[in-house]
C-alpha cells in the first residue's frame, strides 16, 4: 500500500466547513451531505472540503485537536510513556498535511502545528523501531499495537513483516521433519 | 513497472524455490567434500586427470557446487561426504556470537543465510546425532546473527534518506540487502508523499525508456 492510498482513506474523515454558497441537500452513495447555507457550519468529508476550498467556496474550521496547546500535551504524553498513546485522529498525519497544505490561512499558528505533529511522528517512529527491535530480540511471535495509525504501520509494515518472515523460516529450520519434505529419489 | 513484476523470491529453508534466480545462484556456491567411492570417468571434470577414462579415486578432496552435492548426497549409498564450510564452523560461530554487526557477510556469503539453511540437508552418515547438533548450532547461530543485525539494517534503511547507501549495504548478505531495499522503499514513499510528489503524475519509466531507445536506434 502506498502513502497516497492511505491518504485516500484519510480523505473520508469529516471536517467542518463554513460555505459561502447555498445548495440543497445532496445525496451521495456514501451518505447525504448538506444542506449548505452561507455562513452556517456543516460537516463534509475532507476531499470535498479541499475541493470547495480550492474553488474558494468555503472557509475551513480546523478540527478540535489541531491546536497548539493540545498538540503540545499529546507530544509530551507520547514522550513520557513507553507504549503508544492514543492519537486524536486515526489519520492525524494525513489530515495535518492536507489541511495545512490547502487551508493554512484558516488554521491559526499553522507552522507550530506542523512542527508539533512532526515531533510527535518522529517520537512514535523511534518508539516503533525500539519496540520492533526488542520484539525481534525476544523472538516473539505476536504483538499488540493498539494505537498505531495506518500511516505509521504502512511505512515500516513491509519491512517488519518481511524480516519476521525470514526469522520464522530460520527458526523453523531448526525443527527437523517439520515443514521440510525429504527429497529421496 | 516494478509493481507488475513479481520475481520468484528465495526459499530460505531446507527447500529452495525451483524458479528463484537467487536460489539458483546460491546453489552453485562450492562446498568442500570428499569422494566416498571412486567416480569413474569424471577425473577430467574435477581437474585431476588427463584421460577421459580416468576415475576420481576414493577419498579425494572435492569442491562441489551445492546443487550437485545435494543430488549425490544419500545416507544409504555413500558417494560423497560433505563438510561444513569454515564460516559455519565453531570458530566463526564464536566470532558471530561475539558481535554479529562487525562481520562482512557479503564477503563470506553472499548468501549466508540461504546457503546455511541448505546445509541442513546434509547429514553426516557416520554420526547423525553429532552432525545434527552441529547443524542445529549453526542454524541457531545464523538466527542469532540475523537478530543481532536486524536493528542496524532497520535503522540504516529507514534513516538514510537521499544518501549514498552503498557503504551501508556493502557488508550485508543478499537476503539482508533485499530487506534493506524494502525499508528504503517505505521511507522513500513516505517522504515523497510528505513533499507532495506523490500527487504529481509522472510518465511511467517504461515510456521514458521507450523514448530513449528510439533515439539511440536513430543514431
Amino acid at each position: 500500500m502506498e502513502p497516497a492510498e492511505v491518504e485516500f482513506l484519510a480523505e473520508k474523515e469529516l471536517v467542518t466547513i463554513v460555505p459561502n454558497f447555498s445548495l440543497d441537500r445532496i445525496h451521495l452513495i456514501g451518505g447525504d451531505l448538506g444542506p449548505f447555507n452561507p455562513g452556517l457550519p456543516v460537516e463534509v468529508p475532507v476531499w470535498l472540503a479541499i475541493n470547495l476550498k480550492q474553488r474558494q467556496k468555503c472557509r475551513l474550521i480546523p478540527p478540535e485537536w489541531m491546536d497548539v496547546g493540545k498538540l503540545e500535551e499529546i507530544r509530551d504524553q507520547e514522550r513520557k510513556e513507553d507504549t503508544f498513546t492514543p492519537m486524536p485522529s486515526p489519520y492525524y498525519m494525513e489530515l495535518t498535511k492536507l489541511l495545512l497544505n490547502y487551508a493554512s490561512d484558516n488554521i491559526p499558528r499553522a507552522d507550530e502545528i506542523r512542527t508539533l505533529v512532526k515531533d510527535t511522528w518522529d517520537t512514535r517512529m523511534a518508539k516503533l523501531r525500539l519496540s520492533a527491535d526488542s520484539f525481534v530480540r525476544q523472538q516473539e511471535a505476536h504483538a499488540k499495537l493498539d494505537n498505531l495509525t495506518l500511516m505509521e504501520i504502512n511505512t515500516t509494515g513491509a519491512f517488519l513483516t518481511q524480516a519476521l518472515d525470514h526469522m520464522y523460516k530460520l527458526r523453523t529450520n531448526l525443527q527437523p521433519g517439520e515443514g521440510s519434505h525429504s527429497q529421496d529419489f | 513497472m516494478a509493481e507488475a513484476y513479481f520475481p520468484v523470491g528465495p526459499g530460505l529453508g531446507m527447500e529452495e524455490n525451483f524458479l528463484s534466480l537467487d536460489d539458483i545462484l546460491m546453489s552453485q556456491e562450492k562446498l568442500p567434500g570428499r569422494a566416498d567411492s571412486a567416480l569413474p570417468r569424471l577425473a577430467v571434470l574435477m581437474g585431476q586427470g588427463a584421460g577421459s577414462a580416468e576415475s576420481v579415486p576414493e577419498g579425494s578432496k572435492l569442491e562441489i557446487p551445492l546443487w550437485l552435492a545435494k543430488g549425490l548426497n544419500d545416507s544409504k549409498r555413500r558417494i560423497i561426504s560433505v563438510e561444513l564450510p569454515k564460516i559455519y564452523k565453531e570458530a566463526w560461530r564464536t566470532v558471530f556470537s561475539a558481535d554479529a554487526n562487525v562481520v562482512d557477510l557479503h564477503k563470506m556469503g553472499p548468501y549466508y543465510y540461504g546457503f546455511g539453511s541448505q546445509l541442513l540437508n546434509f547429514e553426516n552418515p557416520e554420526n547423525p546425532e553429532i552432525a545434527q547438533t552441529i547443524l542445529q548450532a549453526m542454524t541457531l547461530c545464523s538466527l542469532q546473527t540475523f537478530i543481532a543485525r536486524f536493528r542496524r539494517i532497520m535503522d540504516s534503511s529507514q534513516n538514510a534518506y537521499n544518501e549514498d547507501t552503498s557503504a551501508l549495504v556493502a557488508r550485508l548478505d543478499e537476503l539482508e540487502r533485499a530487506l534493506f531495499q524494502v525499508g528504503q522503499k517505505g521511507l522513500n514513499d513516505f517522504q515523497c508523499w510528505e513533499k507532495g510528489q506523490a500527487s504529481q503524475i509522472t510518465a511511467s519509466s517504461l515510456v521514458q525508456n521507450y523514448g530513449k531507445r528510439k533515439l539511440t536506434e536513430v543514431d
